[in-house]
């Protein structure tokens, strides 16, 4: 990134931001300044991952604290967001919101004020070699499909962060490695939530969620293997006794 | 599942939009101003043809999609039935199928995408006039998509029932099928925020 892009962009940054549900804090007093390419989230399930990806997202607001994204309330100011940030959900069936591929293509690009969506969204499928895909039903996509759909749409819209929930949760091995080549090669910044140590290895930095707040932020090689041996530890812990080893 | 669109390309696909939409319409006009059975069997028999000439795969989908008129027919021909008002009977029977399978027809051989630009276009004066049109189209293509994801929805709720009671789910299923459907809802609010709301 270089000159006036690379001062527009000041990343994500949170102060004091905390979340509570109905009396049940999820997020607890977060202060992160997030401007590295490739950032990864680990944590059990339960530890907040998810949530901290949709306050980021300014899919929901902080009880107390502050989110910015390159200065600006992702809440609040939703169409400067279209731009700054795309947000890949777990399950693309509750992304996609269009009956077939096409539309949900130009969907955000309509969105974004282009006049010409349709035509870019084609373009686009063509670019990809998938031209035939235009005009078929969405209910006909495999799930790797759908996933392969809803980054495409995101990445049509071009935003300069794009956060991921779990891109690999569902997709067998050949796909998940196809998607991790596609994701590598991508200029944009990728904040990665997952549970599996693997998938976040190459990142330049590593945040530990527990319990709503971050327990370790630092390279890989500092944070991932303090979290794999907690893991294991948490796994003997609740191991049944009965089961012979 | 629900694809409405037919994959099997028919030279109906090549027809604008409006323009079966408008004959439609004619159509329909025509079917209720006839009050005899005989000339609608006769339109009913042409259709069954128009069917047969697009082809084998089109006239059972057809077929198949008429299904849902059987309990409204059964109810007709019990009353008719009863009344002894046969004719009358024939002619409300005849002009529901063969408007149904019209509009059936005209489902099944025009792109969604291209049903929704006709909309635009018919609800453009309405724009005009400050209504939100493009939230109606909007809505459209949200009902299009999520009747499928549903309809799955319900037949996993149905499954996961079956797969652990004796007996059949019937109405049961009904509150989880609706909590479903709020937390789609809620799914897919959220989705259309991500990239820039309903506006």
């Amino acid at each position: 990134m270089t000159g006036a892009f690379a001062q527009m962009d000041q990343g994500i940054v949170l102060r004091g931001a905390s979340l509570v549900i109905r009396g049940t804090p999820i997020l607890s007093d977060l202060t992160l300044a997030l401007t590295e390419p490739r950032i990864g989230i680990v944590g059990q399930n339960g530890s907040g991952k998810t949530t901290l990806l949709r306050l980021m997202a300014g899919l929901v607001a902080p009880s107390s604290g502050s989110v910015m994204v390159d200065g600006i309330d992702p809440a609040r100011d939703r169409k400067g967001m279209l731009s700054r940030l795309g947000i890949l959900f777990q399950n693309p069936d509750q992304q996609i919101l269009f009956p077939t591929v096409a539309e949900e293509l130009a969907f955000g690009l309509r969105q974004q004020g282009h006049r010409d969506a349709e035509t870019r969204a084609r373009a686009a499928l063509a670019a990809e070699g998938r031209a035939d895909w235009a005009d078929l039903p969405v209910s006909t996509l495999s799930q790797g499909q759908r996933q392969w759909l809803c980054l495409q749409a995101i990445l049509l819209m071009a935003p300069r962060t794009i956060l991921l929930d779990e891109p690999f949760a569902a997709l067998d091995l050949p796909t998940a490695a196809r998607l991790t080549r596609r994701l590598a090669t991508l200029p944009q910044r990728l904040i990665t939530i997952s549970h599996n140590p693997a998938a976040v290895a190459t990142c330049d930095r590593i945040l530990w969620l527990d319990s709503g707040r971050i327990r370790a932020d630092g390279p890989p090689g500092a944070v991932l293997p303090a979290f794999t041996a907690e893991m294991a530890r948490l796994g003997e812990a609740d191991a049944d006794p009965h089961l012979p080893r | 599942m629900l694809t409405l669109t037919s994959p099997v390309e028919t030279p109906l696909h090549r027809w604008p939009a409006g323009l079966k939409l408008a004959l439609l319409c004619a159509a329909t006009v025509l079917l209720f101003r006839l009050t005899t059975p005989l000339p609608l069997a006769a339109i009913a028999t042409a259709l069954a043809a128009l069917h047969l000439l697009l082809g084998r795969s089109i006239a059972a989908t057809a077929l198949r999609q008429l299904r849902p008129l059987w309990p409204f027919l059964a109810l007709l021909a019990l009353w008719h039935g009863l009344t002894g008002d046969l004719a009358q009977g024939a002619t409300i029977a005849l002009r529901l199928i063969t408007a149904m399978a019209l509009a059936n027809l005209v489902t099944m051989t025009t792109r969604l995408s291209d049903m929704l630009a006709a909309l635009d276009r018919l609800t453009a004066p309405l724009a005009r006039a400050g209504l939100p049109t493009r939230r109606l189209t909007l809505a459209l293509a949200l009902a299009l998509r999520f009747i499928p994801v549903l309809s799955d929805r319900i037949d996993t709720i149905r499954a996961a029932w079956t797969a652990r009671s004796p007996r059949r789910p019937g109405w049961r299923i009904l509150i989880p099928a609706a909590l479903a459907a709020l937390d789609e809802a809620d799914h897919v609010a959220e989705s259309l925020r991500a990239r820039g709301g309903a506006g």
